[in-house]
């Protein structure tokens, strides 16, 4: 039994990507991270969202080693981060960094000799980001989503287990987003843990398994995006009734009901559906003629949770 | 460490910066390492046509082993500007573009970034070192009467301060840069330290006697590990040999510098 337990123990810490305990980071007396704590299991893909100026892009670079923290610390696989650690993770950033006087392979080719990786691996991954024509070209005559694939290349090199993105989408036209959103799912679908950075909810929903809400440096939100919208369906009901009003708060499936102009929002109650309103409101003389299910998105759910923290704060 | 100059290598020898200021730097070692018998003839010709045949400056045995390696170290010396200029440019490239931040993303850590810059600066005075060494030897051998072995080695350690020399004012020059991060700034600072608050420091202390001044200035004491060797050819006596207080106080420059520049890079955030 012991001994069984002991296993169920390791297997779980194998299992933990990134662990990160109190962190924090002070500049002089702004806190632009406070007592963070947050856990990445293997296989995730973590959104952290929150606002500009929330702490993202801090917390990213202190398990990055690039910003010291002020404050607790962090555990890459279990252990602390050594010099071997970031090796191993892939990371694109909101602006590509790179040499700008050299030319792209030349360029990966000193990630390669920084991440150890032999030199063969540069033409694989300039094929996969469909870059071979301009291979030679110089960093500084790409252009904006030449570049983004420039770094998403560079991030691939190693082929990480980890991988980082920091508002990934971030000035691109709409087919360099979409085919960043697709390499995601792309890599996600390898098994490989993500931790995304965005300010965009609509992003983090498309992509991610977990997601968690920075505020003011602050940790306010931390669940499954499945979870969204779990007993948060509302239901817009519109009929040519007088009373429709009380008929729907006397029926108790739902826990709040609001009106916007001519039609009516029911928060629902776990356990029913807009079939059992529908059958209700028909048993009491009101036929609907608008019915419509919607489950809360992200964005809503977001705000929400923005607004509760900021009420929490002021009480 | 052959991993960390490899790296530096792909980053510093295609930008033109590099290729400009190295090739001014081996121009300025040939000419002196060939030019100055060539140079004193021209004077001598000169001197000649003003009917001044009595000064013949092709007399002083400038290339003469031993006292070759003396005179082109002491004279090279002064062109470890242009190296310090490319050193300068190299670091604060890496800020200026914010290569460093993605180095260290890219699993460098802080301190092998640094080892990288430091490895290079001992590549480039190695390097020099060495092409002095083999320039020297070729005009030594043509000029000089004689070239017993003893004469040729006995005083070539010249060329190991010379490296040091070097090595140290290449960590200064890392030095500034890092404090800096911004190029041109931090060669108008490296040059207004070196011309203006140097030399300011200095012709104070010499007026006001005080001698312990000069080993306070970093390039000062770089610069006068290897002394001026031409006094003695108008036959006035030179130190002509390195002195070990004088070395030791270049290394503890050097080490300085490094764990200066070692402060300023872990402590700060990129």
């Amino acid at each position: 039994m012991g001994r069984h337990l002991y296993k169920l123990k390791t297997q779980n810490d194998l299992e933990t990507v990134l662990s990160i305990k109190g962190l924090s980071k002070h500049y002089g007396r702004v806190k632009a991270l406070d007592g963070l704590n947050l856990e990445v299991k293997k296989g995730d893909v973590f959104g952290i969202l929150g606002p500009n100026g929330s702490g993202k892009t801090t917390t990213l670079g202190i398990i990055l080693s690039v910003i010291n923290q002020t404050e607790g610390e962090f555990e890459w696989f279990g252990r602390k981060a050594d010099r071997d650690t970031r090796k191993t993770i892939g990371a694109i950033l909101e602006h590509p960094i790179f040499y700008p006087y050299l030319t792209g392979v030349q360029n990966l080719k000193i990630v390669c000799d920084i991440k150890e990786v032999p030199y063969s691996r540069v033409d694989e991954v300039i094929r996969q980001v469909g870059l071979e024509e301009r291979k030679d070209s110089k960093f500084k005559t790409y252009s904006l989503g030449m570049k983004q694939r420039l770094s998403i290349a560079s991030a691939l090199l190693c082929d990480p287990t980890v991988m980082i993105l920091d508002e990934p989408t971030n000035g691109l036209d709409p087919q360099g987003i979409a085919e960043i959103r697709e390499l995601i799912i792309e890599i996600a679908n390898g098994g490989k843990t993500i931790i995304i950075a965005s300010h965009l909810l609509d992003e983090v929903q498309k992509v991610c398994s977990h997601f968690c809400v920075l505020q003011r440096g602050k940790l306010i939100y931390n669940g499954l995006v499945e979870d969204v919208g779990k007993g948060a369906v509302s239901l817009e009901v519109k009929a040519d009734s007088e009373n429709i009003e009380e008929v729907l708060v006397a029926s108790k499936m739902g826990s709040a009901v609001k009106r916007e102009r001519d039609k009516y929002i029911m928060t629902m109650e776990e356990g029913f559906t807009a079939a059992d309103v529908n059958a209700y409101l028909f048993q009491h003389g009101i036929t609907a003629k608008h019915l419509l299910v919607q489950v809360k998105s992200l964005e809503k759910q977001f705000l929400e949770i923005l607004a509760d923290s900021k009420k929490g704060g002021a009480q | 460490m052959i991993r960390l100059l490899k790296i530096e290598l792909k980053k510093v020898m295609p930008s033109r910066a590099f290729k400009v200021l190295a090739i001014m730097y081996i121009v300025a070692m040939v000419i002196i390492s060939v030019g100055v018998m060539p140079f004193f003839q021209y004077l001598k010709n000169k001197f000649a046509d003003f009917d001044l045949d009595g000064v013949d400056p092709t007399i002083i045995p400038f290339y003469e082993f031993p006292d070759i390696w003396q005179n082109l170290t002491s004279v090279m010396i002064w062109f470890k500007m242009l190296l310090g200029f490319s050193l300068i440019f190299s670091i604060t490239n890496e800020y200026s573009y914010r290569t460093i931040r993605q180095n260290v993303i890219d699993g460098l850590t802080k301190h092998e970034f640094i080892w990288s810059k430091i490895i290079m600066a001992a590549f480039l005075s190695a390097v020099s070192t060495a092409a002095l060494f083999v320039l020297g030897m070729i005009t030594g051998l043509i000029y000089s009467s004689d070239i017993s072995f003893v004469s040729i080695f006995s005083d070539s350690y010249f060329l190991i301060a010379f490296f040091f020399q070097l090595l140290a004012f290449l960590l200064f020059t890392l030095f500034v840069g890092t404090l800096i991060r911004k190029s041109i700034i931090a060669m108008g600072v490296l040059i207004f330290w070196v011309l203006a608050v140097e030399n300011g420091f200095y012709v104070w202390s010499k007026v006001k006697n005080i001698e312990w001044v000069e080993y306070l200035l970093p390039v000062k004491s770089i610069n006068a590990l290897i002394h001026n060797p031409f006094p003695k050819y108008a036959f006035m006596e030179i130190q002509d040999y390195v002195a070990l207080p004088e070395m030791g106080l270049v290394i503890l420059w050097a080490a300085l510098f490094y764990w200066a520049t070692t402060k300023l890079v872990v402590g700060r955030d990129l």
